[in-house]
C-alpha cells in the first residue's frame, strides 16, 4: 500500500543521524524556551527561524517542526507546575493540572499530559500521512478564482474561530496584506511603500515582522505589566508514574481529546488552542463528576493536552496540501519553506516527496523524543521555571535582535523589527491580537497574484469568483461564516465558549 | 448610563470614551489606511483585467479604512461600562528603552561588531526594566557575549564581525 511506502521513505529521511538530531536539538530548545515563562509559541518559532535557514531545508524544517511541540509541550509543564499557562493551548491545563500538582500528584499530571500527547502524536502523524495525499490532488486541481477564494475562507475562518472580536481581527489581516505588499510589485516591476530605502525592495522579510511583533512586543508587554507572582510548587515530585485509578480514568478522555483534536486542527484557525478548550468542555460535560472539575481532575488534564497536541499536529494538514496556514505557528512555517525556496502548496509532495514524508515521520519521532526527555529530567525543568524574568528578557531581545540581522544580513531588519515591536505592543494594548496580521502577510502576495491571474482569466469581470462552483462554495462558506458570527445568540454563544 | 456620567466635565468625559481599546484600535485603523492612501496616491491604479502596482493598495487602503470606522462606532456605541486600564505609565519604560537598545543594536553590527552591540543592547535594554542592578546587567552581559560568540560565530560560523573594524 502506499501509505506504507510514504512512511517508509520518510522514516528512511527522518532516521538519518543529522536529521534525528535536529529533531532533538529542537525538541529539547523548544522545550527549554517553552518551560522558560513569558515566551510563547510564536515568539518562541519567530526568534529561532533564522537558526534554522543555515540548515538544508528539510532538517530545518524537522527541527523547526521539533521546535514546535517542544514549546507546546513545555507550555503544559509551567501549567501544571506554576500554574502560568506558557501559551493559550495551555491555559485549561492550569485548571485541574495546577491542582493536581498543588495535592501532591504533579508527577502524575505530568505523565498524563505525556503520554496522552504522545499518544494523540501517533494518532494524528497517521491521519496526516492518511489525508495529506487526497487533499492534495483536490488542491491541484484548484485554478487561480479557486485559490484566491480559498484563501479568502482561510483568513476569513482563522478569525471566526479564534477568540477576540472578529472585526478587529480582520481589520488585523488587511494591514498584514498591506505590509507583505512593500516591496517590488511582481508583475510591473515597480516598488511599492518603500519610503526609498533600497533594503526595502524585496520587501520585508517574515522573520523580521514576526520577531518583531511577536518577540519584541512580547517583551515589552511583559516589562509594562507588574511582576507576577508565582506560585512554584515547591514540594519534591516524588511519583511520577500515575496510578491505576488515574489511567482508568484518563484513557477515554485521551481518545475523545484525540478525536476531537484531530478534527479540529485541520480547521482554519483551529489548531491547539481551539482544540483544548473545546475538549476540556467536552470532558467537563460528559464526566460523571463534573464537580471534581477544577479540583484535580485527571480528565481535566488528560483531554485538553491530547487534543492540543493533537490539533497542532494535524494543523499541518492544510499548510502542507494547499498552502494555507491556518494559524499564525504555520503561517512562520510557510515563511520558512519560502526562504528556502519552496514554494507551499500540493505540488510539494511530488515535487520533494522525500521532504513532505521526511516532516511527517519526524513528527512521530519527535513526540517519542519528547516523551523520554521531558519524563526524567523534568527536574531540570522545574529548575529553569525559577528564572526571573528581568534576566531572561535581556537575552531574549539579544536572540531577537542576532536572528533579525542574519536572517536578512541588514541593519535596516532590526531598525524595522524595533518599529514591529512597538506596533506589537501598542495593538496588544487596544485589545487586537496580532497574530492575524501574520497570516495576512504571508498570503498577502499569493492573493494578488492569484486575484491578477483570475481577472486576466475572465478578462476583468470579478463574477468568475461566483461563476465557478468550486470558487462559488468557498465564498458561500464565508458569507455564512459572516453571517453567523454576526447573529447576536451565536455571538453571546461564542463569547461565552471562550471565557469558559 | 448613571446620572454621575451626565454631570462629568465633557472634557472628561471626552477623554474617557477616546481611550477606550475600540476607539484606539479603530482611530489607528483609520489613520495607518489614510496615510496608506496618502503614499500610494501616485500608483497606477489601472483596470481589473490589467491591474496597476497601486490596484490592489488601494482596495485594501480603503478596506482597512472602512473596518477601522466600523471599530471606532462600536467603541463610541458600546455602554459597558470602562474596564479600569492599568496607568500607562509604566509602560513607557520598556517601550522607550527595548526600541532603543534594538536600534542601537542595529547602527552599530556592521561597524562595531557583535561584542561592543551586545554590550550597547544589554546596558541600554537593561534599564527598561526595574531592579536590574550595574553589577547584574554587567554579568548578563558577559554570559551573553560569550553565549552568542559560541553559538553563532562558532557553532553556525556566520560572518558577523566580531570586534569594531578599524
Amino acid at each position: 500500500m502506499d501509505l506504507f511506502q510514504n512512511l517508509a521513505l520518510g522514516f528512511g529521511v527522518a532516521l538519518t543521524p543529522a536529521n534525528l538530531f535536529f529533531a532533538l536539538v529542537g525538541a529539547l530548545i523548544g522545550t527549554l524556551i517553552g518551560v522558560l515563562p513569558g515566551i510563547g509559541p510564536i515568539a518562541t518559532i519567530a526568534m529561532l527561524l533564522p537558526l534554522t535557514f543555515h540548515l538544508e531545508p528539510t532538517s530545518g524544517l524537522i527541527m523547526l517542526a521539533g521546535i514546535f511541540y517542544g514549546a507546546q509541550y513545555g507550555g503544559s509543564t509551567t501549567a501544571i507546575l506554576v500554574n502560568l499557562p506558557g501559551e493559550t493551548s495551555s491555559v485549561v491545563t492550569c485548571i485541574d493540572g495546577h491542582q493536581m500538582a498543588r495535592q501532591g500528584r504533579a508527577g502524575a499530571a505530568l505523565a498524563v499530559a505525556a503520554l496522552g500527547s504522545f499518544f494523540a502524536g501517533c494518532v494524528s502523524t497517521l491521519l496526516i500521512a492518511m489525508f495529506a495525499p487526497p487533499l492534495a490532488i483536490v488542491g491541484q486541481s484548484f485554478g487561480a478564482p479557486e485559490y484566491f477564494s480559498l484563501m479568502v475562507l482561510g483568513l476569513i475562518a482563522a478569525v471566526v474561530l479564534a477568540h477576540g472580536s472578529v472585526l478587529k481581527a480582520i481589520a488585523m489581516i488587511v494591514l498584514g496584506l498591506l505590509v507583505g505588499l512593500v516591496g517590488t510589485d511582481g508583475n510591473t516591476g515597480a516598488t511599492r511603500f518603500t519610503f526609498g530605502i533600497v533594503e526595502l525592495t524585496d520587501g520585508i522579510d517574515v522573520a523580521t515582522l514576526a520577531i518583531g511583533i511577536f518577540g519584541i512586543g512580547e517583551i515589552i508587554t511583559n516589562l509594562s505589566q507588574p511582576p507576577e507572582t508565582r506560585s512554584l510548587v515547591s514540594q519534591k515530585i516524588t511519583r511520577l508514574w500515575p496510578t491505576r485509578e488515574d489511567f482508568r480514568r484518563a484513557w477515554p478522555a485521551v481518545l475523545r481529546g484525540t478525536s476531537l483534536g484531530s478534527i479540529l486542527g485541520v480547521l482554519p484557525g483551529g489548531g491547539a488552542t481551539l482544540s483544548s478548550f473545546a475538549a476540556y468542555a467536552l470532558e467537563k460535560r460528559s464526566s460523571r463528576h463534573p464537580g471534581e472539575f477544577g479540583r484535580g481532575a485527571v480528565e481535566g488534564v488528560a483531554g485538553p493536552e491530547s487534543a492540543n497536541n493533537a490539533g497542532a499536529q494535524t494543523s499541518f494538514i492544510p499548510m502542507l496540501t494547499l498552502g494555507i496556514p491556518g494559524n499564525a505557528v504555520m503561517a512562520l512555517m510557510i515563511g520558512a519553506l519560502t526562504i528556502h525556496g519552496i514554494r507551499p502548496g500540493p505540488q510539494i509532495m511530488t515535487e520533494r516527496p522525500e521532504m513532505f514524508w521526511g516532516m511527517i515521520a519526524s513528527m512521530w519521532i519527535g513526540n517519542l523524543m519528547l516523551l523520554i526527555i521531558n519524563l526524567p529530567l523534568i527536574g531540570m525543568w522545574v529548575q529553569l521555571l525559577k528564572v526571573p524574568y528581568r534576566f531572561l528578557y535581556l537575552a531574549v531581545l539579544l536572540f531577537c535582535a542576532i536572528g533579525v540581522y542574519t536572517v536578512s544580513n541588514s541593519a535596516v531588519a532590526v531598525l524595522l523589527a524595533a518599529l514591529f515591536g512597538v506596533a506589537g505592543y501598542v495593538f496588544t494594548r487596544v485589545d487586537c491580537e496580532p497574530a492575524p496580521m501574520i497570516l495576512g502577510f504571508v498570503l498577502g502576495p499569493l492573493m494578488e497574484d492569484n486575484l491578477r491571474r483570475a481577472m486576466r482569466i475572465s478578462s476583468g469581470d470579478p463574477m468568475i469568483f461566483l461563476q465557478r462552483p468550486i470558487s462559488l462554495g468557498l465564498l458561500l462558506a464565508v458569507l455564512a461564516l459572516c453571517v453567523l458570527v454576526a447573529l447576536p445568540a451565536i455571538r453571546s454563544k461564542r463569547e461565552e465558549a471562550f471565557q469558559e | 448610563m448613571t446620572p454621575a456620567h451626565d454631570r462629568q466635565i465633557p472634557a472628561a468625559r471626552f477623554r474617557q470614551i477616546v481611550m477606550r481599546n475600540d476607539v484606539l484600535a479603530g482611530l489607528l485603523f483609520c489613520a495607518i489606511a489614510v496615510l496608506g492612501l496618502l503614499i500610494s496616491r501616485d500608483y497606477p491604479v489601472g483596470t481589473a483585467l490589467r491591474m496597476g502596482t497601486g490596484y490592489v493598495p488601494h482596495l485594501l487602503c480603503w478596506m482597512l479604512l472602512a473596518l477601522g470606522a466600523a471599530v471606532l462606532l462600536q467603541g463610541l456605541r458600546t455602554t459597558e461600562t470602562e474596564r479600569p486600564q492599568a496607568s500607562d505609565a509604566s509602560a513607557w519604560r520598556p517601550l522607550i528603552f527595548v526600541s532603543t537598545s534594538l536600534v542601537l543594536f542595529g547602527l552599530c553590527i556592521e561597524r562595531l561588531g557583535l561584542v561592543v552591540s551586545i554590550l550597547l543592547l544589554t546596558g541600554v535594554g537593561a534599564l527598561a526594566a526595574r531592579g536590574l542592578g550595574f553589577l547584574e546587567t554587567m554579568a548578563a552581559a558577559c554570559v551573553l557575549v560569550a553565549l552568542s560568540w559560541a553559538i553563532f560565530i562558532l557553532g553556525l560560523g556566520l560572518a558577523i564581525p566580531v570586534w569594531p573594524e578599524w
